[in-house]
């Protein structure tokens, strides 16, 4: 599973044409995953984030104001093993926008 | 989806969604709107990540109408002034609103509310890139090598300039028009001057301002008041100078003069296309400056090399661009092409009536052409005290330099 952490879009102003651009290299990504035979899922998440904290239970309610703690979103794969995952995840759209993946394995059970 | 079938889409769309929201609320929301439009492109760059949509205007428009609705809903809670639409019919009419020619319509008067005479003329193009054109704030501030900042300002004073005088979303009609047409012609012009007369980096926004220009013009020769002869003449330049473009610098960015170009990159298409607005632009008893400049811009076409260029042809459209609009830099543009046509005579007559100061900072084209003039008539003493007046008042680095090596070429021929 990669869980990518980083940019809200809303908050970065950016132009129509921009937005394009990006929306782009989303596609290009999906489809390259796609076109693997990898992809098993995903979704975007919006940016309302609420969390419960500690043993009072303190609800804060972060939303766009803290850039860096959001989850925009996330893919599942199916690969071998984390290189290849790590590998696919180079192409993730926005790190230049100061965006993080992280990889993490779904653990299967036995039955 | 083919990434190439959405090419723009967003740009595009975003223009016509402000100007149908415009046209719904009036231009006293105009912030509000350009929000609303720019949260729609988002949602649409998220959603579609995973899952896109088979035709992407149609999404777009719904989400746009979508939003029309959000806005009616703030507005109320904001206790604002309301738009002037009926409860009962709302649906209809903005599903009217959202027609293709209405879409046009709305469009059109976004362009002429943004050429407003009572915007600052210098605020002028940026609003309209960033209303009509969905360019960011960034983009407009590469695009017109201005710092984003200045950007910022121009926007907002343009927007009061448009609230305080209460500017009508609409295009004037009767004997407003012609004059209000030819303020939006200017700016059109500018939009596109901006983008052909440069090399500075980014240059695939400055290509993107002439084909914004030009598809600007085309919404004015979309509708049949506006479709003027003139309106006409300037889509014909901008096809003519349009299609040089590519030709217009080397693998390394580096500005190509006309000697130097690959006229085998021109584009023939548009030269055709320039060729049939002209004959639509030629319909007419008097013609303007664009007429004359897309005819002189026709003639350098023609020429397959260099050295067929015409020049007589083009010192005479340049005589009658100054005979309805006289200028310095006309004359300082004659007295070249006389010195091309080896008439160094002539040349002389044009430059006895222009001076330095005519060109202010640009006072070293005059010094250059004068010593250009003075090397053709075997004065080659005269010639380096001009081009040394020349290189004392460039400012730009590459052009001193070009400079220079001119004059090292003047000393060895006078040596």
């Amino acid at each position: 599973m990669m869980i990518f952490i980083g940019a809200d879009y809303t908050d970065l102003g950016l132009s129509p044409e921009e937005l394009q651009n990006r929306m782009g290299k989303w596609f290009s990504w999906n489809d390259k995953m796609e076109k693997a035979g990898i992809l098993r899922g995903g979704n975007a998440l919006t940016p309302a984030i609420r969390r419960v904290v500690g043993a009072n239970r303190t609800v804060t309610d972060l939303t766009s104001a803290e850039v860096k703690e959001i989850v925009g979103g996330y893919y599942i794969v199916e690969t071998t093993d984390f290189d290849a995952v790590q590998k696919i995840a180079e192409d993730f759209p926005d790190y230049d926008l100061g965006g993080t993946v992280e990889i993490r394995e779904i653990m299967v059970f036995d039955r | 989806m083919e990434s190439k079938l959405i090419d723009h889409l967003f740009r595009y769309h975003s223009g016509k969604m402000v100007s149908v929201l415009t046209r719904i609320f009036g231009l006293a929301h105009l912030e509000i709107i350009e929000d609303a439009v720019q949260d729609t492109f988002i949602k649409a760059s998220i959603s579609w990540r995973t899952k896109q949509p088979d035709n992407p205007e149609a999404w777009l428009t719904q989400a746009a109408k979508n939003r029309v609705l959000d806005i009616f809903r703030k507005l109320n809670t904001e206790k604002k002034h309301l738009p002037n639409i009926a409860y009962g019919s709302n649906a209809i009419a903005i599903n009217e609103l959202f027609l293709d020619t209405e879409i046009e319509d709305a469009q059109l008067r976004m362009i002429f509310t943004a050429c407003h005479p009572k915007l600052d003329p210098r605020d002028r193009i940026s609003f309209a890139l960033k209303t009509v054109s969905g360019f960011s704030i960034k983009e407009i501030s590469s695009a017109l090598l201005t710092k984003e900042d200045s950007i910022k300002k121009r926007l907002t004073r343009a927007r009061k300039a448009i609230q305080k005088s209460q500017l009508k979303f609409q295009i004037p009609q009767g004997e407003l028009l012609p004059q209000r047409l030819e303020s939006v012609m200017e700016v059109l012009y500018l939009i596109f001057n901006e983008g052909f007369h440069s090399n500075k980096e980014e240059t695939l926004i400055r290509k993107e301002l002439c084909g914004e220009a030009m598809r600007l013009c085309k919404i004015l020769l979309k509708n049949k008041h506006t479709r003027t002869p003139e309106a006409y003449a300037l889509f014909a330049l901008m096809c003519f100078h349009s299609a040089r473009i590519e030709a217009k610098t080397n693998a390394k960015n580096e500005l190509l003069d006309l000697k130097n170009q690959d006229r085998s990159q021109w584009h023939f298409p548009l030269i055709k296309l320039g060729h049939t607005m002209m004959e639509k632009a030629v319909d007419t008893p008097t013609f303007s400056c664009y007429h004359y400049e897309a005819a002189i811009a026709a003639e350098h076409l023609y020429a397959r090399r260099f050295e067929d260029t015409n020049w007589d042809k083009i010192l005479h459209w340049y005589e009658c661009i100054n005979a309805i609009q006289p200028m310095p830099t006309h004359l300082l543009t004659m007295a070249v092409v006389c010195l091309q046509n080896k008439d160094a005579k002539k040349s002389k007559t044009y430059l006895d009536q222009i001076k330095p100061d005519d060109f202010a900072q640009r006072a070293y084209l005059y010094y250059g052409t004068l010593s250009d003039y003075h090397a053709a008539t075997n004065n080659f003493h005269e010639a380096i005290k001009h081009i040394d007046n020349a290189i004392n008042v460039v400012n730009n680095k590459f052009e001193k330099s070009y400079l220079k090596k001119k004059k090292s070429k003047l000393i060895s021929t006078k040596n």
